[in-house]
């Protein structure tokens, strides 16, 4: 991004810590988004300031927003891209979320086998003040144990 | 009869053109069923087989392709699979 160094002050550019506050963010993550290349002053002041386009306060709720619906930075990064692109379509936004949700799908399914198999196991457990060593829980998980350690040990062909 | 799926979303125009491409393979080789499968309409059977990256074709019910393949692939594809499976009904 192109950036100009000012002498007469702007009364439209923000600073760091004006943009953080109407963004309602920290001044410390705008300076996190701008190192992870979201985000950039338009320009610096005659002292060295660095100033912020109005469009930034947007670009940053935007950014806040998507992390919020479990986008990760590179992904935020392709939609803010979609965004600022002349030829990108719904369509291309589209298919960012789909895949975002197919991969949330995925991952609470597995998530739904984790607690499955930890309902199996919590349902062994009597409860009481039995000495570790009875402990159904601990047992189920070092039965499992052996089992692993003779595939991992099998001969590769 | 194989069944071959296509996984993506309605309104992609640049799935359209790859899809009738694929589907004229699939069409034009006998004892092949070609399916559309809308991701959204049927999100569970599309997380079940881990499609992940629409478009993605599955066949007989297991993800081949997790992205669109050029379309002679497809052919190839399915051509060695009716091959094994005429081979597998001639054995004694």
């Amino acid at each position: 991004m192109k950036r100009e160094i000012l002498s007469e002050p702007d009364a439209q550019a923000l600073t760091v810590g004006k943009l953080a506050r109407l963004a309602e963010v920290s001044a410390d993550t705008v300076r996190f988004y701008e190192k992870e290349g979201l985000v950039a002053p338009a320009r610096k002041s005659a002292a060295g300031y660095r100033l912020y386009e109005k469009d930034a306060v947007r670009r940053l709720r935007f950014i806040k927003h998507a992390q919020a619906c479990g986008f990760s930075l590179a992904e935020v990064r392709e939609l803010l891209t979609l965004r600022g692109s002349g030829t990108a379509c719904c369509t291309d936004v589209k298919s960012v979320a789909v895949h975002k949700k197919l991969l949330i799908e995925a991952k609470i399914r597995t998530l739904q086998t984790m607690s499955r198999a930890l309902s199996e196991l919590i349902a062994r457990c009597d409860g009481g003040l039995l000495p570790l060593d009875a402990c159904a829980i601990l047992a189920a998980l070092e039965a499992a144990e052996p089992h692993r350690r003779a595939t991992e040990e099998m001969p590769t062909p | 009869m194989i069944r071959v799926e296509i996984f993506s979303t309605q309104g992609c125009d640049k799935c359209a053109q790859a899809r009738e491409a694929l589907k004229a393979v699939a069409e034009g080789l006998e004892a092949v069923r070609w399916r559309e499968v809308d991701i959204l309409a049927e999100l569970d059977y599309a997380v079940e087989l881990g499609v992940l990256s629409p478009p993605a074709i599955a066949i007989d019910g297991v993800l081949v392709f997790p992205s669109l393949p050029a379309p002679e692939r497809l052919r190839v594809e399915l051509t060695r699979r009716l091959e094994a499976r005429a081979k597998l009904g001639s054995a004694p």
